[in-house]
């Protein structure tokens, strides 16, 4: 083992080492003594106040959002999409989702549908993760209300048709919910250029925030119901949640350290340039791909054109199930990864790699070629071993 | 005592806002709690000079930042040194 490598390959669950500031700024909020952002009008409180204002102003412009005031925080994304659905959705409303969403979609929809409140249908995917668009254009329904779309698949790093796929629900009147958390970050999520009507994210992975920082982006004229009520530090004297964004979908104290640290995430992401990362991401994935295929017993999934990828890339090595060979690669060379079903049954059924899953490999903008290298030499000597066994 | 001009938001998002536009004006304001004299839907008014408060109202709206209402009031005295100072300080402190 080489302690100068960077062994950490699981940047799609959670994405580490962070920018040098983000600690920093977590902790500057914390031993601040910052007030509560909100609550009454005292020094301390207005510092957190303009903090979260910079939070969801740093949100806006790497978004492309022209008003801050309809960025919410939430815990995460899975918060932020369950807001998003249960807010939006009534009895009776049909729901098209795809076969690369994770389980933060599959499971709030299969709640309402089990309570037989929505019908739902799933748009089928490609073994690469694309989706069917002919089939998802058959699919609107009358009473179809939501169509919602991971930007990009966490199994496969598959980017999805956003923009079209968008211009075709809007084209039906149904409203577009985008899940961001494997693109946010990774690649550009531009919602000038491609609107959309909800935006899920998380701060903890390519945004390079910590975590606990999520929200969800609703567009104007789209009011949510809150499912979540309580103290805003406005309005006190009503008994009922107030209706003014962002307030109407945020009660209780906002993650202030995180947002700290969020802030210096995108910034070291604008300072060094997404096109930047993005380069760096695609050459690891190209790398990692073409020197794992060069391994005997190794199946690669996903598509094999990385220019359209995030760097999240999923394979098997025959003969081995991958929750071993995840630990293999653990106790005996030091790498970090994720093996199973990563919370995505559905793309694993696309992919022809349900139950037994895959491992799955997830480099970031920290990792190097020669981190690369060593794990490619890791997985090459488990081969050569479990052949000779 | 002066009369100030105190505008109020229903949303510190808004406030906030209007402080970052201030910021950038040559236009002399303070951001402070709401006295409890007036009603508001947020902790935290905008305090500027009675006469620039047409200035400021059409930056605020130019910039689509919606505000709640505005209150021209006598400044209050809050620092209330009587109570704070040496002489008739806090009784644990004598």
């Amino acid at each position: 083992m080489n302690s100068e490598l960077n062994l950490y390959f699981d940047n799609a669950a959670t994405s580490w080492p962070k920018p040098e500031p983000v600690y920093g700024a977590a902790e500057r909020c914390l031993r601040g003594s910052w007030g509560n952002p909100g609550r009454s009008g005292h020094t301390r409180t207005l510092e957190a106040d303009r903090l979260v204002y910079r939070a969801r102003e740093t949100l806006a412009r790497f978004f492309h959002i022209a008003d801050p005031g309809r960025i919410v925080f939430a815990l995460n994304a899975t918060d932020a999409l369950n807001m998003a659905i249960k807010g939006l959705l009534e009895a009776g409303d049909h729901v098209l989702y795809t076969a690369m969403d994770h389980n933060s979609v599959l499971r709030p929809l299969g709640g309402l549908r089990r309570a037989g409140l929505i019908s739902t249908t799933m748009i089928p995917c490609s073994p690469e993760g694309y989706p069917d668009l002919d089939f998802m254009e058959r699919s609107f329904q009358r009473r179809t209300r939501l169509l919602v779309i991971n930007h990009a698949s966490n199994v496969l790093g598959t980017i999805l048709p956003l923009k079209e796929m968008a211009t075709a629900a809007h084209r039906h009147g149904v409203a577009v919910l985008v899940d961001a958390s494997q693109s946010a970050g990774a690649v550009p999520v531009d919602l000038a250029a491609a609107p959309v009507d909800m935006l899920a994210f998380t701060g903890h992975k390519g945004l390079l925030g910590p975590p606990g920082t999520g929200g969800l982006y609703v567009r104007p004229g789209l009011d949510l119901k809150p499912w979540r009520e309580g103290g805003t530090g406005s309005h006190s004297e009503m008994d009922l949640h107030p209706e003014t964004m962002p307030e109407r979908l945020e009660a209780g104290t906002l993650n202030s350290p995180g947002l700290a640290g969020l802030i210096e995430g995108i910034k070291f992401i604008e300072e060094t340039g997404l096109d930047k990362i993005r380069a760096h991401e695609v050459t690891l994935r190209k790398r990692l791909r073409r020197k794992l295929e060069e391994i005997k017993g190794v199946t690669v999934y996903g598509p094999a054109d990385d220019d359209r990828c995030t760097a999240v890339l999923s394979f098997t090595l025959e003969g081995v199930d991958c929750g071993e060979l995840g630990y293999i690669l653990e106790s005996s060379f030091g790498i970090i990864c994720r093996t199973g079903l990563h919370c995505a049954p559905l793309a694993h059924q696309a992919a022809g790699t349900f139950p037994q899953g895959t491992v799955r490999l997830s480099p970031g903008y920290f990792t190097s070629d020669k981190d690369v290298d060593y794990l490619a030499g890791a997985v090459a000597e488990i081969s050569a071993f479990t052949r000779a066994r | 005592m002066a009369l100030y001009c105190y505008i109020t938001f229903s949303t510190t998002h808004y406030a906030l806002r209007a402080e970052a536009l201030l910021k950038n004006s040559p236009l002399e304001y303070k951001m402070v709690p709401v006295p409890r004299s007036i009603s508001s839907s947020c902790g935290i008014a905008l305090r500027c000079l009675c006469p620039d408060r047409p200035q400021v109202e059409r930056l605020l709206k130019e910039n689509g930042v919606e505000t709640e209402g505005s209150y021209e009031i006598e400044e209050k005295d809050f620092s209330l040194p009587r109570l704070f100072s040496k002489k008739e300080g806090p009784a644990h402190e004598q």
